[in-house]
């Protein structure tokens, strides 16, 4: 909100026919058009870009950075790197995704959910907010299926 | 015309309040734009689109949510300065006094925030972007008033100090803290770092690493941290990494508004009895059959694996 606009809303609050409800109304929308421009600004300057899990240490690093302690032992990569699985000496299974410019993971508890389709996984960890996720793993796809299989937990629950 | 002196612009701001964050807007769009324009030559990856329009657009339902109570909160606290035990004169070292003493309101308010559940709730938004950057300093909440924040900062009036004097220095804590939401700024001199917050400070704030996890609750000066034994410095071996602790996978607006306050209810109806207060007022990632994870268990878990170095 520029200096003239702080001028402008104050006569307007100054008059007594026009309401509040109009100012706070003109002022979220001015606020709008401005957060829009930004988003727009950050899309044009390319922003985020296009990344992907270098290989199995940086998949490791980013399961240990999800669970600190995780100490995986096996890992697999998705094709194009936007995902992929990662076990620990434990049997624990986490399963890693792009997210925007950043990666989120989360354990993978039963094998509920989990289909095999040839060179493909799908996966759903339980947790609406990360999805579903379908991993082009190659020939690991079948190895994997069948130690997934395994998973009997309950789902994991994620608050903050 | 004449303009005022600066005597009368405190004399004004204590009687009414002197809001200082709509003038500071035209300086935070500037600011993020050119922290953008340095994120595209050095750091593309410092910005995530999707995740700025959800920080922003937080901003700005926290501006509206926050514009529909201001009245009530202008009046609790209208009614403690109406029921105050002495009266603070306005004047220049009552304007230090109180400016200091409401960063004091803030540090205990933020350390309750991380460590009180349902204060977590309201604040967990704020922390949930996994970039750090300018747009998420705008990531505010829309929930503080029903959190009932606001009683951290409001009971100097009790006490005597003019709850314009509240409303001005509070406007000004909160534009601080905008500049130190980057990673464009390495270290400050020296002798900053070891008084106010500084970006660096703060980046240790919003990181998920267990060595930083809840730590650098300051406002403005971040000698409360060092007092009450919360400060810890960013390490270069240890590059930050930003969110929260199950990152939320999402960029959508009413999850991560709402989120903690549905899981809080979802938990607060399976729980048994006993342990349903615990599930409001415990720190979060507490539970009452220990399956879940606390920050200072993350944190054991690690130092474990570690070293305490």
């Amino acid at each position: 909100m520029s200096g003239k606009l702080v001028t402008a809303i104050t006569t307007l609050v100054a008059r007594p026919d026009i309401g509040p409800w109009l100012v706070l109304t003109a002022e979220a929308l001015v606020s709008l058009v401005m957060v829009l421009a930004l988003y727009g600004l950050a899309r044009a300057l390319r922003l985020g870009g296009d990344v992907r899990i270098a290989d199995a240490a940086h998949a490791i690093a980013l399961a240990e950075a999800t669970f600190p302690g995780f100490d995986a032992e096996a890992v697999t990569l998705d094709r194009a790197r936007i995902g992929a699985l990662v076990r620990n000496r434990e049997g624990r299974v986490m399963l890693i995704r792009r997210h925007g410019a950043r990666f989120v993971g989360r354990e993978l508890t039963n094998h509920k959910g989990i289909r095999l389709d040839r060179h493909t996984l799908t996966l759903e960890t339980g947790d609406p907010r990360f999805g579903d996720l379908t991993l082009d793993l190659g020939a690991d796809a079948q190895s994997w299926a069948a130690s997934l299989r395994r998973l009997n937990g309950d789902p994991r629950e994620y608050a903050a | 015309m004449t303009l005022p002196t600066l005597a009368d612009l405190a004399q004004q701001a204590a009687a009414s309040g002197l809001d200082i964050v709509p003038f500071a807007v035209p300086f935070f769009v500037l600011a993020i734009v050119i922290e953008m324009a340095w994120a595209a030559r050095h750091a593309p990856g410092a910005y995530e689109p999707g995740d700025t329009l959800t920080s922003l657009l937080m901003g700005l339902g926290s501006t509206l949510a926050g514009g529909l109570v201001a009245g009530v909160i202008a009046l609790s606290a209208g009614w403690l300065y109406a029921h105050r035990v002495a009266t603070v004169p306005v004047v220049w070292w009552s304007w230090i006094a109180v400016f200091v003493l409401d960063d004091f309101n803030y540090y205990w308010f933020h350390r309750a925030a991380h460590r009180v559940r349902w204060f977590w709730a309201s604040h967990v938004n704020h922390h949930s972007s996994q970039h750090y950057n300018l747009s998420t300093a705008l990531r505010q909440t829309w929930t503080g008033f029903p959190a009932l924040s606001f009683a951290f900062r409001i009971w100097p009036a009790f006490v005597g100090f003019a709850p314009g004097m509240l409303l001005t220095v509070g406007g000004i804590n909160l534009v601080y803290q905008f500049w130190i939401h980057t990673e464009a700024v390495g270290r400050m001199p020296r002798w900053f770092e070891a008084v106010m917050n500084t970006p660096s400070h703060h980046r240790v704030h919003h990181a998920t690493n267990p060595r930083y996890l809840d730590r650098n609750y300051a406002g403005v000066f971040i000698v409360w941290d060092r007092l009450f034994k919360s400060f810890t410095p960013e390490r270069d071996d240890d590059p930050v990494r930003y969110g929260i602790v199950h990152q939320l996978g999402t960029f959508s607006l009413p999850t991560v508004a709402f989120h903690e306050w549905r899981a809080i209810g979802r938990d607060l109806w399976r729980a048994p009895f006993r342990a349903k207060l615990g599930y409001l007022l415990r720190e979060p990632g507490w539970s009452h059959d220990g399956s879940r994870d606390t920050s200072d268990r993350i944190r054991d878990r690690w130092r474990a694996t570690h070293g305490d170095d």
